[in-house]
C-alpha cells in the first residue's frame, strides 16, 4: 500500500491582485520506504504543495479540490486537533532555511524536546536522554544539547532540525530545500547524513529541491513541477536518463556538470508563467520550442510510457528521441551559438601578496599592556593575475574569504598589505586622489539582486546614476542606458526604462543590476556570487551573458562562487582559496581533470551528478575550517587533509610546490595521475560519521 | 572572572559615571539660577543683612563654589541629603514619604499594564487584521496621546462627580488622620481614593506596551521558526506563546526605562487627583529655589534612571542567548 497518495490536487492563494493558481491538479503516490523527489524552478509550486501536505499553507492558502491520502486518510478532511496529532508523529519536516528555522531564544535541545514531548508522555530525562541520542546519530556533540542556535553554524544547525525530524521516527520525512543556501561541501554531508539515516530507520522521504543532480543522487521516483503542473514523473532512472518532456530536457541541459567544461550549458529562455489563471494551454509552451498548435489547445495529460515507470505530460511524447537530441543544441532554444574564443589581451589587474588582515577588539587591560592585538586573516598574500577578457573563478567555502578578496581588489577595503597594480598603476596612485577613475574603470555587482537595486527608483534611474555619478555620457544618456540593457539582453529596452524592480522577475533584476555596473563601459568586473539566489536557467542565462561580454568587450572578470560546477562553465582559469590563501591555480581544464590539491579534490567530488546512473564517490571532508585567528602552523589544510604527514604539520607549502605550466598548487602530496578520488575515498571510506565538533573551529563557529 | 562578570563590571562603572555626571549637572544648573533660597525672605524684610549672612554661613553657601561642590558631592554619595531650607526638616524626612505615596500608586499600575497590554498585544498581533486589533490600537493610542491631566479630568467628572462612585481628590478623606506607612496603606478608605488614579495611569501606559508587543508578535508571525513550530504539532496558543517569548526584549526593555522613570511620578496625574506624590513636591521645591531637596530629588530620580538601566541590560543578557556580554564586535 502506498503511504502518501496524492490526487488531483489544486491549490491556490488569493492576493490583492486575483488569485494564484500554485498547484494545478497534481497527483502522485509515495510507496513506503521510497524516497521521492519533486523538482522544479521557484514558482513551481514544489514548497506549496509540501505546506499543503503538512497542512503550514499560509492563511491565504487554501486547497481547492483533491485529496491528501496519508495511510488511507485524508489528511484534507482533518480537524486542527487530528492534524496537530498526525503532525511529527507520522510526518516531520525538514525546513528550507536552517539558519532561521531554529527558535532563537530556546536552547536547541529544548526544541526537540519540546517536539518529543507534545506528542508522547515522556519524563524530563526521558526525553533529554533521547535528545542526546539524536544528537549522536546525526553526528553533534551529545555534549551540547544546552547550546542555542546561534553557536553553531549552518550545517550544524540542519543536523539539528534533521534530529528533530526524526525523534519520532516518522513515517515519512518531508525535506524542503534542506541543502539551498549551505556550501557545496557541507550539502554533500547532510544529503549524506539523510540518506544514511532514513535507510537506517526505514522511513520515506520526500525531497523537495531545484537541483536535479541532488534528487539524481538520492531519489528513486520523481516528479518534475512546472507551472504548478507535473510535467514527467517517474523512476529517477527513466525520466533523468531519457527525458521525454522538453522541459526536463531544458531543465537537464542547464544544470550545469563540471566533466562537461567546454561545452556552454543551454539554458530555458524565458521566464516562469504567470499563475493567475487556471492554466488551459500547455503551461511550458511559451518557452518550449516544439510547441504546436495543439500545445496551445489545451495542457497535456500524463501518459503511461509503455513498459516502463515513466509518465509524460507533453503532446509530442511520440517525438522524444528526436526532441531529445535538438535540445542539447542551444539554436534550438533560439540561443545564438557564439562561442569563438578570443585571444586573452595584456594583464589587467596584477596582486602580488595581497593582504587585508581584521584587527580583533582585544581587552582593555591587554592593550594597555602593549600587547599585539590578534588578527583575522581574510586575505592573507594572495598572488593574482587577471587579462583582458578573461574570466578568472575564485572558488572557495563560506568564510574562506572569497568575498573579502573581492571586496579589497575592489578597493572597497584597503589592502593591509601587499602589492596591487591595477592598468599598469599601483593602489597608492588611486588612493592619491584617482579613485573616481578607478570606480568607473571596475564594477562590483553583488551576492542579491533583490537588495542591491533601489526599490523606489525605475530602471531608468538605476541603469543612469552611475552615469551622473560620473559625469560620463551624460548628453546622450537615454542612448548609453538603452544601448546597456540591450547589450545585456533586456529587450526591448524602451518596455523596461519605466519599470521598478518588484515589477520585475529575479533574472531580469539581476540583469538590470549587471547593466547598472555595465553602462559606464568598465574594464574590469567582479561578480561576487551573483547567480547564488538565481535559478538554474536563469543562472546559466546569467553566466552565458558574463562569457560573452568577456568576449566580445574585451573586460576582464573575476567570479567569485562557491558553486564549482558553474565556475568551471564559465571562466578560464581557477583559484581554489581556502582560508585566505589561494591553495591551487590554473587553467579550467587542467584543474577539473587533474586537480592537485586534496581539498581541490573534495570540492569537485563534492558537486552533485546529474545522471542517475554514475555513481559518485563521495569525499566526505571532516569538520569545519580552522579559526582564522589562531592558525595551525604548517598547512593550514592539514587538520582536515586525508594525507596529511608531519611535513605538512611543520611547514607550509608555497603555491609553487607543485607545478606543471600554469597549473600551480601548494601541496607536499599532491593528487597524482591516478583518479584522485578512488584514492581519497580509499583513505576515507567509513569515517564521514566523524562528527563535526572534532575540529578545532566548533567552539568558535558560536562567535559569529 | 566569567565573561558575565566582566560584562557586569563594566556596566557598573559606567553607571557610577553617569550618576556622577547627572550629580554635578544638578549642582551646576542649580546654581546658574537667578536668586537664592533667601530672596523672598529678604524682600520681605523679615531678615536683616546680619541674618542673613548668618544663615549663608550656616549653609556653607558664603564658601566658594569648589568648596561647596566637593562637600555636596561628599555628602550626596553617602545620601546625606541635609536639610531643607523652607520647611526645616531633613531632606530626606520631606522627599521619603512622597517617594513611597508615587511608588505604590505608579509601580502597581506599570507592572499591571505591562503584563495586560503585552498579552492583548501579542493576541492582537497573532490574529491580525481583526477587529479587535484595529480597536485596542485606536484606543490605546487616543489614550497615550491626550495629555494625562484631560483624561484624569474625564474621569474625575465622569466617576466622581456624576456617578459618584469614587472621591475625586487626595489619597486619603480629610477626616482620617493616620500614623506609618501601614496605617495609611492598608485601608478601604485609601483603596476607594486609589482606583480612579491607578485605572489613569494603567491606560496611560498601556499603549506603548501593546504596539511593542504587537509589533514584535507581527514580526515573528511569517518566520521559519514559528512554521517549523507549527510542523512539530504545537498548538495555536503554545505557538503564540513562543512568538511572544521571541518579542519579548522591547517590551522588557521598555519596562526597565518605564521603572526608573516612574520616580520622577507623574507630575500632571498628582496634580490632577491631589495626590501627595515626589512630582508635585519636586515642582514645588523649584519655584521655591530649595536646593538641598530639589538635589536630593532630583539625585534619587536620576540614580533610579541609571538603575534601571543597568537592570535592563542585565536582563537583556540573560533573556536574549544571542546577545553577547564581551561586548566584542563580532557578535
Amino acid at each position: 500500500m502506498s503511504l502518501l497518495d496524492i490526487t488531483d490536487l489544486t491549490v491556490t492563494y488569493s492576493t490583492d491582485s486575483g488569485t494564484v493558481h500554485a498547484v494545478n491538479d497534481v497527483s502522485f503516490s509515495i510507496d513506503e520506504g521510497v524516497n521521492y523527489g519533486l523538482a522544479g524552478e521557484s514558482g513551481s509550486g514544489k514548497s506549496t504543495l509540501a505546506e499543503a501536505v503538512l497542512g503550514l499553507l499560509p492563511s491565504n492558502g487554501s486547497v481547492e479540490s483533491g485529496s491528501i491520502e496519508f495511510q488511507g486518510r485524508d489528511l484534507t478532511g482533518l480537524s486542527e486537533r487530528e492534524r496537530r496529532d498526525v503532525l511529527w508523529e507520522d510526518i516531520a519536516y525538514i525546513p528550507q532555511s536552517a539558519m532561521d528555522s531554529l527558535d532563537p531564544v530556546m536552547s536547541t535541545g529544548a526544541q526537540i524536546r519540546q517536539a518529543i514531548q507534545t506528542h508522547r508522555n515522556v519524563t524530563d530525562d526521558k526525553a533529554r536522554a533521547r535528545v542526546r541520542e539524536l544528537f549522536e546519530i546525526v553526528g553533534l556533540d551529545p555534549d551540547r544539547i544546552d547550546d542555542y542556535p546561534h553557536e553553531f553554524s549552518g550545517g550544524m544547525r540542519q543536523r539539528v532540525t534533521i534530529a528533530m525530524a526524526l525523534a519520532l521516527e516518522p513515517d515519512l520525512i518531508i525535506a524542503d530545500e534542506p541543502t539551498t543556501g549551505l556550501d557545496v561541501i557541507v550539502q554533500d554531508k547532510i544529503i549524506d547524513k539523510i540518506l544514511e539515516i532514513q535507510d537506517r530507520m526505514d522511513s520515506s522521504l520526500l525531497l523537495i529541491t531545484h537541483e536535479i543532480g541532488v534528487i539524481a543522487e538520492t531519489c528513486d521516483e520523481l516528479s518534475i513541477l512546472y507551472g504548478g503542473k507535473a510535467m514527467e514523473q517517474g523512476s529517477v532512472d527513466n525520466v533523468l536518463v531519457n527525458p521525454t518532456n522538453p522541459y526536463t530536457m531544458g531543465l537537464k541541459n542547464s544544470f550545469p556538470e563540471i566533466e562537461e567544461g567546454d561545452q556552454d550549458p543551454v539554458s530555458i529562455p524565458g521566464s516562469p508563467p504567470n499563475l493567475s489563471e487556471s492554466p488551459s494551454a500547455c503551461v511550458f509552451k511559451d518557452r518550449c520550442p516544439f510547441a504546436t498548435e495543439e500545445c496551445e489547445a489545451s495542457h497535456p495529460d500524463l501518459v503511461d510510457l509503455p513498459n516502463r515507470n515513466h509518465r509524460s505530460a507533453c503532446h509530442h511524447v511520440t517525438k522524444a528521441a528526436q526532441m531529445r537530441r535538438d535540445a542539447t543544441d542551444p539554436e534550438t532554444w533560439g540561443i545564438p551559438d557564439s562561442h569563438d574564443e578570443s585571444d586573452r589581451g595584456e594583464v589587467l589587474l596584477e596582486t602580488d601578496g595581497l593582504e587585508k588582515y581584521y584587527e580583533q577588539s582585544q581587552p582593555l587591560l591587554e592593550q594597555l599592556r602593549g600587547n599585539d592585538p590578534n588578527y583575522v586573516r581574510a586575505v592573507d598574500g594572495v598572488s593574482l593575475r587577471v587579462r583582458r577578457s578573461e574570466i578568472l573563478g575564485i572558488a572557495g567555502e563560506s568564510g574562506c574569504g572569497k568575498s573579502t578578496l573581492g571586496e579589497t581588489i575592489a578597493l572597497l577595503k584597503q589592502p593591509t598589505g601587499g602589492e596591487f597594480v591595477f592598468d599598469g598603476e599601483p593602489y597608492e596612485h588611486y588612493a592619491d586622489g584617482n579613485m573616481r577613475e578607478f570606480r568607473r574603470k571596475v564594477q562590483i555587482i553583488f551576492q542579491d539582486p533583490f537588495d542591491s537595486l533601489n526599490p523606489r527608483q525605475t530602471v531608468r534611474q538605476l541603469v543612469g546614476e552611475p552615469l551622473t555619478i560620473h559625469d560620463y555620457r551624460t548628453e546622450e544618456r537615454e542612448r548609453a542606458i538603452i544601448e546597456t540593457l540591450e547589450k545585456v539582453g533586456l529587450t526591448p529596452a524602451r518596455k523596461f526604462l519605466d519599470q521598478y524592480p518588484h515589477q520585475l522577475s529575479g533574472g531580469q533584476r539581476q540583469r538590470v543590476a549587471v547593466a547598472k555596473a555595465l553602462v559606464l563601459d568598465p574594464d574590469f568586473l567582479i561578480c561576487d556570487e551573483p547567480a547564488s539566489m538565481l535559478d538554474v536557467s536563469l543562472k546559466v542565462n546569467l553566466l552565458n551573458l558574463l562569457r560573452e561580454l568577456a568576449d566580445t568587450e574585451d573586460i576582464g572578470i573575476v567570479y567569485i562562487s562557491h558553486d564549482l560546477a558553474s565556475l568551471v562553465q564559465v571562466s578560464d582559469r581557477l583559484a581554489i582559496m581556502y582560508l585566505g590563501r589561494v591553495i591551487e591555480e590554473g587553467d579550467v581544464e587542467s584543474i577539473a581533470a587533474e586537480p592537485k590539491h586534496p581539498y581541490t579534490t573534495s570540492l569537485l567530488a563534492a558537486a552533485p551528478e546529474k545522471d542517475p546512473t554514475v555513481d559518485r564517490d563521495r569525499v566526505l571532508l571532516d569538520g569545519e575550517p580552522p579559526d582564522p585567528v589562531d592558525l595551525p602552523s604548517g598547512c593550514v589544510f592539514a587538520p582536515r587533509c586525508p594525507k596529511a604527514e608531519d611535513e605538512c604539520r611543520e611547514s607550509e607549502p608555497g603555491l609553487d610546490t607543485v607545478r606543471s605550466g600554469e597549473h600551480r598548487a601548494a601541496c607536499y602530496f599532491p593528487d597524482g595521475e591516478t583518479p584522485a578520488a578512488d584514492d581519497l575515498a580509499d583513505d576515507r571510506s567509513g569515517t564521514y560519521g566523524d562528527p563535526e565538533f572534532s575540529s578545532p573551529a566548533s567552539g568558535d563557529s558560536a562567535s559569529d | 572572572m566569567s565573561e558575565f562578570q566582566r560584562f557586569l563590571a563594566k556596566r557598573l562603572a559606567i553607571s557610577i559615571l553617569l550618576t556622577l555626571v547627572a550629580v554635578s549637572v544638578i549642582f551646576v544648573v542649580l546654581r546658574l539660577l537667578p536668586g537664592s533660597p533667601f530672596e523672598s525672605l529678604v524682600t520681605a524684610g523679615n531678615l536683616s543683612q546680619q541674618q542673613i549672612t548668618e544663615i549663608r554661613a550656616m549653609y556653607g553657601l558664603d564658601q566658594p563654589m569648589w568648596r561647596q561642590y566637593l562637600s555636596y558631592l561628599q555628602s550626596i554619595l553617602l545620601f546625606q541629603f541635609g536639610y531643607s531650607i523652607l520647611r526645616s526638616q531633613p531632606v530626606w524626612g520631606v522627599l521619603a514619604p512622597r517617594l513611597v505615596n508615587t511608588l505604590i500608586l505608579l509601580v502597581p499600575a506599570l507592572v499591571t499594564t505591562a503584563v495586560l497590554s503585552s498579552l492583548l498585544g501579542m493576541y492582537v498581533g497573532w490574529n491580525r487584521g481583526s477587529k479587535l486589533e484595529k480597536l485596542s490600537i485606536i484606543a490605546t493610542t487616543f489614550l497615550r496621546s491626550t495629555p494625562v491631566f484631560i483624561t484624569g479630568i474625564l474621569f474625575v467628572i465622569i466617576f466622581a462627580y456624576n456617578l459618584e462612585l469614587v472621591p475625586a481628590f487626595g489619597m486619603r478623606s480629610i477626616s482620617a488622620s493616620p500614623e506609618g506607612y501601614v496605617e495609611t496603606f492598608a485601608s478601604l478608605d485609601f483603596l476607594h481614593h486609589y482606583i480612579l488614579p491607578f485605572t489613569v495611569s494603567v491606560l496611560y501606559y498601556s499603549g506603548d506596551f501593546l504596539l511593542l508587543a504587537r509589533n514584535g508578535v507581527v514580526e515573528k508571525r511569517g518566520s521559519e521558526f514559528l512554521k517549523l513550530h507549527r510542523a512539530k504539532g504545537l498548538s495555536e496558543m503554545q505557538q503564540l506563546a513562543r512568538a511572544g517569548r521571541n518579542s519579548m526584549l522591547p517590551i522588557l526593555t521598555y519596562f526597565a526605562l518605564r521603572l526608573g522613570m516612574i520616580f520622577q511620578g507623574l507630575i500632571l496625574l498628582e496634580v490632577v487627583f491631589g495626590w501627595p506624590g515626589i512630582g508635585r513636591e519636586l515642582v514645588l521645591a523649584i519655584q521655591q529655589q530649595d536646593y538641598p531637596l530639589v538635589q536630593a530629588a532630583v539625585f534619587i530620580m536620576a540614580l533610579a534612571v541609571i538603575v534601571a538601566n543597568l537592570v535592563a541590560d542585565v536582563l537583556y543578557a540573560y533573556f536574549d542567548p544571542t546577545v553577547s556580554t564581551s561586548g566584542g564586535g563580532a557578535a
